[in-house]
């Protein structure tokens, strides 16, 4: 399994460059009132789609930034246009 | 391919006269040995082909049935030829490069391989049915060890020998590359869309396996528009070698082709070549797959026996490598190349006394029918090859019409057969193109290519030499005008037109398996697993009828040879087992790699990278024993005791001088600088205080430890703050991650390499520091846990931390890295009559043990949250507002029972002493285990931390710890719960 991803300030890069930061949650939920199951919900429940999602990627052997990408984890490519938003 | 190399040098008896195609220079002997006995070889023979020339025919033994196995397809399509060569096991002597001196040896045998005491075994075959393991020897459980070990004795496939480096013999290489057009293969259609390519001025790489270029043209003399085919081969490669952007890597098999076009393999070192094998991954925009034919094996009885070869393998050993493959051959084919093959071993020298084709009359090339003619050679048109005769290896063969009816016997030592081409669909199966069952090729052909991936040459379909070419040049203009060359519409539609105009696919045919199989006899499917036609069907009656349900159950397709030998011949018998169509047949994934690099080139060149202090000279002057901390090299040791004692003494008594550099070092400024670390830390940073140092630590979110550090105050959100060693690669990812939302505004600098820095631990460590600074370092105007700037020797400044980790008066310097010589050299000459001393990592991690300080993954580990280590005081749990990383998750286990909590104990006296990972154990349960465990000379005991059930956890309980301390040996020692502070409770001595 290989694929690119494109960082926003470096450009199309190897996977290899590249830690996964996960799906794309939302921001951290409130803590005033967060019940355990709801706060476990948000950082361990996962859905699995087979059609591109919004994920986190960080350029760890680059550039050092976080960014959203939106990838197909069917094929494992990146969705074509979605890093110029 | 050069131009056709003269005739080198006189062959020996045995072999044949070299000629035009020839790739072995008898000028050049090269000796090795086979078995222990000597060998002559001579350059550019592999190990197989000078083993055949010196007339060995029995190369090892089956997996299963310990049958003889010959040499059979030089291609290394059958583990058939695998050696152990200079103690490497598995190696293919089929494809291995011959050098001079090396020893080779059969696998799988008991000494020769033509008289193996396993070889008995092949009659009881019954006692083997396909699915053996899995249903036999698994009942009664118990006995399945027993079993186990036998069959691994017989069934081997190679011993390693675990004390060789594998690494490290041979240089082991790797190389990254990009282009916008990869062509794997290097015969006429490689090399023409090499070509074609190239004139849009792309980055062109070709990937051949084979150590020459020209693909099945290299070999053939056939000639064809007035000159021999090899000819052609050559002008093609002249050219090649000429186009200044086309990178041309021969002896470099393809192991796979990724996604976006990411193409793997390895480079097989030449002699002259600086590495022995060298791992390669090509980015290509484009990839063109001309990875050719190979001959499809065909199925009959005893078509193991050595003596039946692939028609490739007999023609190349005789025109490639000029050994004689036989003397009297018969041939049971079913295409025109192999019939080529057959004419022109017969103008070799070898009696050619019939030739079996399994395609009717007609359909054979009328050129090819008459060369046979007139060599007057029988040509049986609808036959083919009903068994092989002959105990250790063929000595006669049985032909029929597969439409029933007589026999006819012939006696032979070389029996060529196969059910006539089958592409290698591997490199196209890898890169995900979607195959189907070609019913006029009767091939496997793609019938949707990924983007970027083209197909062309011979695994087309295609046989004449002109339709080849054109059909590479046609994708080499595709693949140039889609990476973004030079475009030419015109010159792509020219292409086509070209390629259409010339012949198209050649009708193929579609036998399953010689007439008459089984009856008694074996005839194989696979090779490699000693997988029967027998095999197939009992595994079809058994339900498992489709090829991939085969494969698992029978092993069809799981060795070395995988889809190459098996797959299409399984899929279309199966086909005709279940009673389908064989147009249905689907063959068993293709798995990579499609070629074995050796797994040492995959664990890479063994290099040691990794980081240096900048005191690493003047602690190995010191006489420090360096181990691997993260990245880096630190000083662990400073004597041969491993204990520490002296080390340990000297910061207790007087004053030692660590080099603690890899210290995690950072500043955090700008207007959402504080925000940030509220986030991460789990504990109020709005109570820094400029000039004093806060320790705090940070979660994850489930409320474990992560990493814990000083935080200091140094302006209007401007902090200064250390992690653990470990943890300093990992913080700016961690802080960004956590603020990834939030669109704050704060700048994060990691200046752990940019910094030094050095401890100055014990009594004295005060005096020393006093005697290289102006600055007032009293205990009055220098507090425990203050942090000043001072400045040191002539003008350097310091962060100067307070802090008291080795549980002494301790002071922690931090310079930039340039003057951490300087600072080391100031200090040692200061301190030298109050006796300082450097101290490595280990004193300092019995220091602080001591001391009870922790060290996240000694004392901590993945399951252990802040509270449950007993640091739940640092938790400012009122704060929702930051949103703390871990907050919630410690709100919910607080309180949770059953937890495990980090307890101090005291070994009591009398009895061994225990080492860490110990376990706790109450009654027959595990309750825990130790962390860590010294004896101390400063206490006079021994001392531990242990991670234990909360149950047991009670000051004062007894703990029961246990241990292998030698194999089967299992040593108890009870101990007592303690607070973990062991040396100095009250901290008097860091205060003083
Ligand atoms: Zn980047």
């Amino acid at each position: 399994m290989t694929f690119r991803l494109t960082c926003p300030v470096c450009g199309k890069r190897d996977i290899y460059e590249f830690t996964f930061g996960g799906q794309e949650r939302g921001p951290r939920p409130e803590q005033e009132g967060l019940s355990a199951e709801e706060h476990f919900r948000w950082t361990q429940f996962r859905m699995i789609p087979c059609e591109p999602q919004e994920e986190w990627w960080y350029h760890a052997q680059g550039c050092g930034v976080w960014f959203r990408s939106t990838r197909d984890p069917g094929t494992n490519l990146e969705v074509e246009g979605a890093a110029d938003e | 391919m050069s131009e056709a190399p003269p005739a080198r040098g006189n062959p020996p008896p045995g072999r044949l006269p070299p000629g035009p195609t020839c790739q072995v220079d008898f000028s050049r002997p090269l000796d090795f040995t086979f078995l222990g006995r000597g060998v002559r070889g001579f350059a550019g023979d592999t190990v197989a082909s000078a083993l055949f020339g010196a007339g060995v025919r029995t190369f090892g033994r089956s997996l299963k049935y310990h049958r003889p196995r010959g040499l059979y397809s030089m291609e290394g399509e059958s583990s058939n030829t695998f050696m152990a060569i200079d103690g490497v096991p598995n190696e293919c002597a089929e494809t291995t490069a011959l050098r001079a001196g090396m020893s080779v040896r059969a696998q799988n045998v008991r000494g020769d391989p033509r008289t193996d005491f396993f070889g008995l075994i092949d009659p009881f075959d019954r006692l083997m049915p396909a699915g053996f393991y899995y249903r036999l020897f698994h009942r009664p459980y118990g006995f399945w060890p027993l079993f186990q070990n036998g069959l691994r004795r017989m069934a081997g496939t190679g011993v390693l020998d675990p004390q060789r480096d594998h690494v490290r013999d041979g240089l082991r290489a790797e190389r990254y590359m990009n282009a916008e057009v990869a062509i794997v293969g290097g015969g006429a259609a490689g090399m023409s869309t090499a070509l074609a390519a190239a004139e849009s001025g792309l980055r062109v790489c070709l990937f051949e396996r084979r150590p020459w270029l020209g693909g099945h043209l290299a070999w053939r003399v056939r000639d064809f528009e007035g000159q021999p085919l090899y000819r052609r081969a050559e002008a093609l490669a002249r050219r090649l070698r000429a186009a200044e952007n086309v990178k041309v890597f021969t002896n470099s098999p393809v192991t796979g082709v990724w996604g976006e076009n990411l193409v793997t393999g390895f480079t097989i070192g030449a002699e002259d070549d600086p590495f022995r094998e060298c791992h390669w991954e090509c980015r290509a925009k484009t990839v063109v797959v001309a990875a050719g034919c190979m001959d499809r094996p065909l199925v009959f009885n005893h078509n193991d026996r050595p003596g039946v070869m692939q028609a490739g393998a007999a023609w190349r050993l005789a025109r490639t490598h000029a050994v004689r493959p036989g003397w009297a051959a018969v041939f049971s084919v079913a295409d025109d190349l192999s019939l080529e093959a057959a004419v022109d071993l017969a103008d070799l020298g070898v009696e050619v006394r019939g030739v079996a084709d399994a395609r009717e009359a007609g359909r054979q090339d009328p050129a090819v029918v008459a060369a046979l003619e007139e060599r007057g050679i029988p040509l049986l048109p609808g036959w083919a090859v009903s068994r092989a005769m002959g105990r250790r290896r063929v000595r006669a063969c049985e032909l029929r019409p597969l439409d029933g009816g007589g026999s006819s016997h012939f006696q032979c030592d070389l029996l060529v057969a196969n059910g006539g081409m089958q592409p290698r669909i591997g490199v196209l199966a890898s890169a995900k193109a979607k195959l189907s069952y070609c019913t006029h090729t009767h091939t496997y052909q793609p019938a949707e290519l990924p983007p970027g991936v083209f197909a062309a040459g011979s695994m087309t379909g295609l046989r004449d030499p002109r339709s080849i070419e054109a059909s590479g040049r046609l994708a080499g203009c595709r693949a140039a005008d889609l990476a973004g060359g030079a475009a030419s519409a015109r010159r792509t539609d020219t292409a086509r037109r070209d390629a259409d105009a010339l012949p198209g696919p050649v009708a193929g045919c579609d036998i399953r398996h010689g007439p008459g199989i089984g009856r008694g006899a074996k005839a194989f499917v696979d090779l490699d697993e000693d997988g029967t036609y027998k095999n197939v069907k009992e595994s079809a009656a058994q339900g498992f009828d489709v090829p991939e349900l085969a494969k698992r159950f029978g092993g069809f397709g799981l060795g070395p040879g995988q889809y190459r030998v098996t797959g299409q011949n399984l899929a279309m018998i199966m086909a005709d087992l279940r009673g389908d169509p064989v147009e249905t047949a689907t063959p068993t994934t293709v798995r990579p790699p499609l070629a074995p690099p050796s797994l040492a080139t995959l664990a890479g060149p063994g290099h040691d990278v990794h980081k240096r202090t900048p005191l690493h000279a003047e602690q190995a002057a010191q006489g420090a024993v360096f181990r691997r901390a993260g990245p880096w090299q630190r000083a662990r040791y400073f004597s041969d005791d491993v204990t520490c004692r002296a080390e340990i003494r000297n910061v207790r008594n007087n004053v030692g001088i660590l080099d603690s550099s890899p210290l995690g070092k950072f500043r955090i400024f700008g207007p959402d600088a504080l925000n940030a670390l509220q986030r991460v830390y789990i504990s109020d940073m709005r109570k820094t205080r400029p000039g004093r140092c806060k320790y705090s630590a940070m979660c994850n979110d489930m409320g474990h430890l992560l990493d814990d550090g000083v935080i200091v105050e140094e302006g209007d959100n401007d902090y200064y703050f250390t992690t653990s060693s470990g943890r300093a690669g990992a913080t700016v990812e961690w802080f960004r991650f956590h603020t990834r939302h939030d669109g704050w505004d704060y700048n994060l600098v990691n200046l752990t390499d940019v910094l030094g820095s050095l401890n100055i631990a014990g009594p004295n460590a005060r005096k020393v520091l006093q005697r290289v600074t102006a600055d007032d370092v009293s205990n009055e105007a220098f507090r425990y846990m203050a942090c000043r700037r001072i400045t040191v020797g002539d003008g350097v400044r310091a962060r100067c931390l307070r802090l008291g980790f080795v549980g002494e008066l301790s002071y922690e310097l931090h310079v930039p890295s340039s003057y951490s010589r300087y600072l080391w050299d100031l200090l040692m000459e200061a301190g030298d009559d109050l006796g300082i001393q450097p101290f490595g990592l280990e004193a300092q991690y019995c220091l602080r043990a001591e001391k009870g300080h922790i060290i996240i993954g000694a004392e901590s580990e993945a399951r252990v949250t802040l509270t449950d280590i007993g640091m739940g005081w640092m938790w400012d749990r009122h704060d929702t507002a930051s949103k703390k990383v871990g907050a919630p998750a410690l709100r919910a286990c607080e309180k949770q029972p059953g937890r495990m909590k980090l307890v101090g104990f005291r070994v009591d006296e009398g009895q061994g002493t225990p080492r860490d990972g110990a376990l706790v154990v109450d009654g027959a349960e595990i309750v825990g285990y130790v962390c860590t465990t010294r004896r101390s000379e400063a206490l006079g005991w021994q001392y531990g931390m242990a991670l234990v059930r909360d149950g047991n956890a009670a000051n004062g309980a007894t703990l029961s710890l246990q241990e292998e301390q030698k194999p089967g040996e299992r040593a108890t020692f009870s101990a007592t719960v303690t607070s973990p502070h062991f040396y100095d409770p009250k901290g008097t001595r860091l205060r003083a």
